[in-house]
């Protein structure tokens, strides 16, 4: 058993490549990360930047071709049994047998893991309350919709409450009730001391949802943090004002602002055709934004329209990478790497 | 954490999930005993006016062909597993398995384990029926048939199963069963004894696994315990079922790595 002192998981120096079509495709090219007990991160990064291979890892699915994974206190390829009794996993495909119903595929996991017929009845009553799946359980999995058999994937992930629960792209093709719902199923599961370790190509997933977050790309981490934490350092809030008033005004205002010790910039900009707009950039954007409308109001001058942008995970990844994380999937220039070799997933990929 | 399942109720769990799945699908059931049946109703008949003849000399038409009808029942009992395994990889229902601390000869055995059920019923169903129209039983040889062809249908299962986990595509299973399944049923007698045919086709024969099945499956259906032939048929269909096992097993567990 691992203490909270001990990490979840724990790389160093994580490397495979994959031969595809003759040609050697590095997909993760030396990732270090330690995951706290305790904690939902997140992987997040474009299509092929390595998230679902660093999880095949985790997972004892793929063998890393150098490197150290432990996951759950145990060595994951020298102690692939350990590791298996410890986590849970929810697939991109899911994994579910659709012919079986909802209850026997809970019955089967929860068995295989050990528990008693009682045992096993006893937590498939429970998830299928929690996951609201109760008037489901009897009818064939192949008859649920996207998110109810999602949630019943994710039950099946924690029949048999894991340390550690690895989820590769959770909410794809979910809709946002279904994932809105999903998130919090995740966030009480943290609450309850799972650890929970997911990959997504969803910026306000990663952002909301985890508590940390490794911005991957091309194979590497590129950024690792907390989300506002990451956003804080390598982007700021941006105020827009577009006064009453000429330009030679707005310059002496913004000159006056640009003094301000948590604004970092200000500068006047007149769009073709348009008002002159004062653009702040500024570390806390409360205090700007009373600075700038104090400003105004002092010279008599009327405000217009004004608006705030916070910065998003994608400001970082655009710093980090110059593309921009909505853009980069279908990007020529990303590795096309299979998921795996398998053919489920390989055809996603071709998708 | 919890306590691991034995091996033993792992292997259960699988093959109660796999039957499962088998009794869902009636249609499967019904061909499945349909088919041998029909052997005996459409094909038997041509065989009568070649009674007294080289191939069936000493008895009854049906002692020769209801042994021939059983192989191919085990034979397509466990041909038949690699189709879902696709299914499976597909859904990611193995890949899920396979996170599982589940033993991966324990989830190949579900299979094959449902797959000598598919066999032994209908094969039960063809003796009944055979006995019917005059297929003479003895019993302790049927005992030890069913146990010969459940080691064949094991072989098969665990075959298949290996080649599905492989190919990874229903196209190259479905060509590759089928393509091996004319040759390999031809070369071992199993409709019509290889007896009647020139001498190399019977050399050919000798190379065939499944010639050895048929010919021991013959054997024990006529009674004869003792043949060497019998001896024979039990090692090389035992030595082809252990190692399709260990290939089936392997497979499991380099599936999607």
């Amino acid at each position: 058993m691992s203490s909270l002192a001990t990490p979840a998981v724990q790389i160093a120096g994580l490397r495979k490549s994959f031969r595809v079509a003759g040609k050697t495709v590095e997909a993760v090219r030396g990732i270090d990360l330690t995951v706290a007990a305790g904690e939902i991160f997140g992987l997040l990064g474009p299509n092929g930047a390595g998230k679902t291979t660093t999880l095949r890892i985790l997972t004892t699915l793929l063998p890393a071709d150098s490197g150290t994974a432990q996951v759950a206190g145990a060595e994951v390829l020298r102690a692939a049994a350990v590791v298996r009794r410890r986590i849970g996993y929810v697939g991109q495909l899911g994994g579910a047998d659709k012919e079986a119903t909802g209850r026997e595929n809970l019955m089967l996991a929860g068995r295989l893991y050990g528990l008693s017929a009682a045992a096993a009845r006893q937590r498939c009553a429970e998830l299928t309350e929690v996951f609201d799946l109760g008037e489901l359980a009897g009818r064939p999995v192949r008859t649920y919709s996207g998110g109810q058999r999602r949630r019943l994937e994710v039950a099946l992930g924690i029949m048999h409450r894991p340390q550690v629960l690895f989820l590769d792209e959770p909410t794809t093709g979910l809709d946002p009730q279904n994932r809105a719902n999903l998130w919090e199923q995740l966030r009480l599961l943290r609450d309850d001391g799972t650890t929970i370790f997911l990959t997504t190509h969803y910026l306000d997933e990663a952002d909301q949802l985890c508590d940390r977050v490794a911005i991957v790309d091309h194979g590497r981490v590129i950024a690792l943090g907390r989300p506002d934490e990451l956003k804080q350092r390598y982007s700021a809030d941006t105020i827009e004002v577009i006064p009453e008033a000429g330009a030679d005004v707005l310059e002496a205002v913004a000159a006056e602002l640009a003094q301000t010790p948590y604004i970092a910039e200000a500068v006047v900009e007149t769009k073709a055709g348009g008002h002159a707009t004062i653009r702040l950039t500024a570390s806390d954007a409360t205090r700007a934004m009373t600075a700038v409308f104090g400003a105004l109001a002092s010279r008599g001058v009327p405000t217009r329209a004004a608006s705030l942008a916070r910065p998003t995970l994608d400001d970082v990844f655009l710093r980090e990478t110059g593309r921009s994380l909505r853009d980069a999937g279908s990007s020529p220039a990303g590795p096309d790497v299979p998921l795996t070799s398998g053919t489920g997933a390989a055809q996603e990929v071709a998708a | 954490m919890t306590a691991l399942a034995p091996f033993t109720l792992q292997t259960g769990l699988f093959f109660r999930r796999k039957l499962l799945e088998t009794l869902r699908q009636p249609v499967w059931i019904i061909t499945g005993l349909i088919t041998p049946v029909l052997y005996l109703a459409l094909f038997a008949p041509l065989l009568r006016s070649l009674a007294g003849g080289p191939a069936f000399a000493p008895g009854h038409v049906l002692d020769v062909f209801v042994p021939g009808v059983m192989v191919l029942i085990a034979f397509g009992a466990g041909m038949g597993a690699g189709w879902p395994v696709i299914w499976e990889l597909d859904s990611g229902v193995i890949e899920r398995l396979r996170v599982t601390p589940a033993s991966r000869l324990a989830l190949l055995l579900g299979t094959v384990l449902r797959d000598i059920v598919m066999f032994a019923v209908p094969g039960a169903v063809v003796i009944a029926a055979g006995a019917a129209f005059g297929y003479h039983v003895h019993w302790g040889g049927l005992a030890l048939l069913f146990l010969l062809l459940a080691l064949l249908t094991a072989a098969c299962s665990a075959t298949s199963s290996a080649l599905g986990l492989n190919l990874r595509q229903i196209g190259s299973l479905a060509a590759v069963i089928t393509g091996a399944q004319l040759p390999l049923t031809l070369l071992a007698g199993i409709l019509l004894p290889l007896s009647l045919g020139p001498t190399w086709l019977r050399v050919l024969g000798h190379v065939n696994p499944l010639y050895y099945s048929v010919q021991a499956a013959r054997s024990l259906a006529a009674g004869t315990v003792s043949a060497g032939t019998v001896g024979v048929g039990f090692l090389v269909t035992g030595v082809i079922a252990v190692l399709a096992m260990w290939w089936g097993t392997r497979a499991y567990q380099r599936a999607m790595a």
